[in-house]
């Protein structure tokens, strides 16, 4: 079983940090999350409900699982728009977006000639379509160069302070050590601690002490 | 539903694979009908029931290149990944399904008059350039285009439904091409009364022949339309089934 009955609730205006070994169930439970796939038993529930049964799903969640998740021959705007028309979003807000992430210049260009900070915004840029309040990410720090990763910590940050909720998984602490303000820990399929702002605040112990401490007391 | 579609019909124009597939179908129904109208004796080629032959020719590669625009529409999403997006933005996974039979079905009708109207062309030029006089009636022309359309689109649907079922882009191609172009033929051959009732027969059927067969050997037009729209639901309704009840990883 890769997860199971993993429950936690995140704080409006935050960043948590979802943080497991390769293969502790990270991915699975954000897939879960966002109904693209099923767990054999019982349900996965996002505000209340599944990812299917939202209202307005996109106005919900906004999620990030792959980086690469772009037909090579389509520009940018294209791909941005094709998800629009799909919910009902005007192709204002898909310029708007394209401002936001800096890739304006580069929309009408095909995707497969963008470098993997370009696909990294356009991905994020799709997820903000529908303006949601919770943004899923799954490991969007990995093969950024330390510019791409500086612009997404200050995105990440200027997205809480408006209010959204963020949840980005990691198996590299050191990226996100700076970023979050809560932490929830991962492993073997288990949610093993929930770690909260004012203990991460803590002078006791550095993030990467506390994930090695909890993950090896699982394990013994 | 509305949006969906249209999402699709902007996929479809904005990825090259479609501009590709389109010209190799241009591409590939010339050599087939030059081979054929240049290869062939001026005794052969006078017979009216010979130029029907070759006119199949459109009506078999508009089916099958109809086929492989709407398998495209799918596996070229689990290929690049799309179908990660698209699936966040719809949800439910049999409104992506509907649109995209929707979408592929349009297309597809517009490659079966293509296919259709570009074999007639360069048949009747070659035939010209041969000085053979063209056996061909008006109606033979009309059934070829509008039954072509028909036959395209429906075929498109089943690229849609065989596409989802096997989500793999090279299988699903290959596995349609295999079918198209060396299974049904090959049936022909050995059970010819069974193999009339096979999709690609009943898509010659509707445009009055096919590659290797003219009507005299398939169904009745309305018949092959009852069983085409059948193979064309049985498809789609696998592909939606297998869409939604697997993961997506």
């Amino acid at each position: 079983m890769a997860v199971d009955d993993v429950t936690f609730s995140l704080q409006p205006g935050s960043i948590t940090g979802f943080l497991g070994p390769n293969g502790a169930g990270k991915t699975t439970t954000l897939r879960l999350l966002v109904g693209l796939a099923k767990p054999t038993a019982g349900e996965a529930f996002v505000f209340g409900r599944r990812y299917q049964d939202l209202e307005h799903p996109m106005r919900r969640v906004g999620a990030v699982l792959e980086s690469g998740d772009f037909d090579p021959g389509r520009s940018g705007r294209n791909h941005l728009r094709t998800l629009a028309l799909a919910t009902g979003t005007p192709y204002g807000r898909v310029e708007e977006l394209l401002e936001l992430v800096e890739l304006q210049a580069a929309a009408d260009r095909p995707v497969g000639t963008y470098s993997l900070g370009m696909r990294q915004r356009l991905g994020l840029a799709a997820a903000l379509l529908g303006d949601p309040e919770l943004l899923l990410l799954d490991e969007p720090a990995n093969g950024l160069d330390p510019a791409g990763i500086h612009w997404l910590r200050g995105f990440l940050r200027q997205f809480a302070e408006r209010g959204g909720t963020v949840l980005v998984s990691s198996h590299v602490l050191a990226e996100l050590a700076r970023t979050v303000d809560a932490a929830l820990i991962i492993d073997r399929g288990r949610l093993v601690a929930m770690v909260g702002l004012d203990q991460l605040a803590d002078a006791t112990g550095s993030l990467e002490d506390l994930y090695l401490e909890i993950t090896a007391r699982d394990r013994a | 539903m509305r949006g969906q579609l249209r999402s699709e019909l902007l996929k479809q124009r904005t990825t090259r694979t479609s501009f590709l597939l389109l010209l190799w179908m241009v591409g590939l129904v010339a050599l087939a009908v030059l081979l054929h109208v240049f290869g062939f004796s001026a005794e052969e080629l006078a017979r009216d029931e010979n130029q029907l032959k070759v006119l199949g020719l459109g009506a078999s590669l508009g089916a099958l290149f109809a086929s492989l625009l709407g398998a495209m529409s799918i596996t070229g999403e689990f290929r690049h990944g799309t179908i990660r997006p698209t699936l966040l933005a719809t949800p439910r996974r049999t409104r992506v399904i509907a649109a995209k039979v929707a979408a592929s079905a349009l297309a597809g009708l517009a490659v079966g008059l293509l296919a259709g109207a570009l074999t007639a062309g360069v048949e009747a030029a070659g035939l010209g350039a041969r000085g053979i006089p063209i056996e061909l009636s008006a109606g033979d022309y009309a059934q070829l285009l509008a039954g072509g359309a028909v036959a395209g689109a429906l075929f498109a649907a089943i690229g849609v439904g065989v596409g989802a079922v096997v989500r793999n882009q090279v299988s699903a191609v290959v596995g349609l091409c295999v079918w198209l172009l060396f299974i049904e033929p090959l049936l022909f051959g050995d059970v010819p009364a069974a193999a009339k009732f096979a999709p690609g027969a009943s898509a010659g059927a509707i445009a009055g022949a096919i590659q290797t067969q003219v009507a005299s050997s398939l169904l009745a037009p309305a018949l092959g339309v009852l069983l085409l729209v059948a193979y064309a639901a049985a498809a789609t309704a696998a592909g939606s089934i297998a869409t939604t009840r697997s993961d997506v990883n």
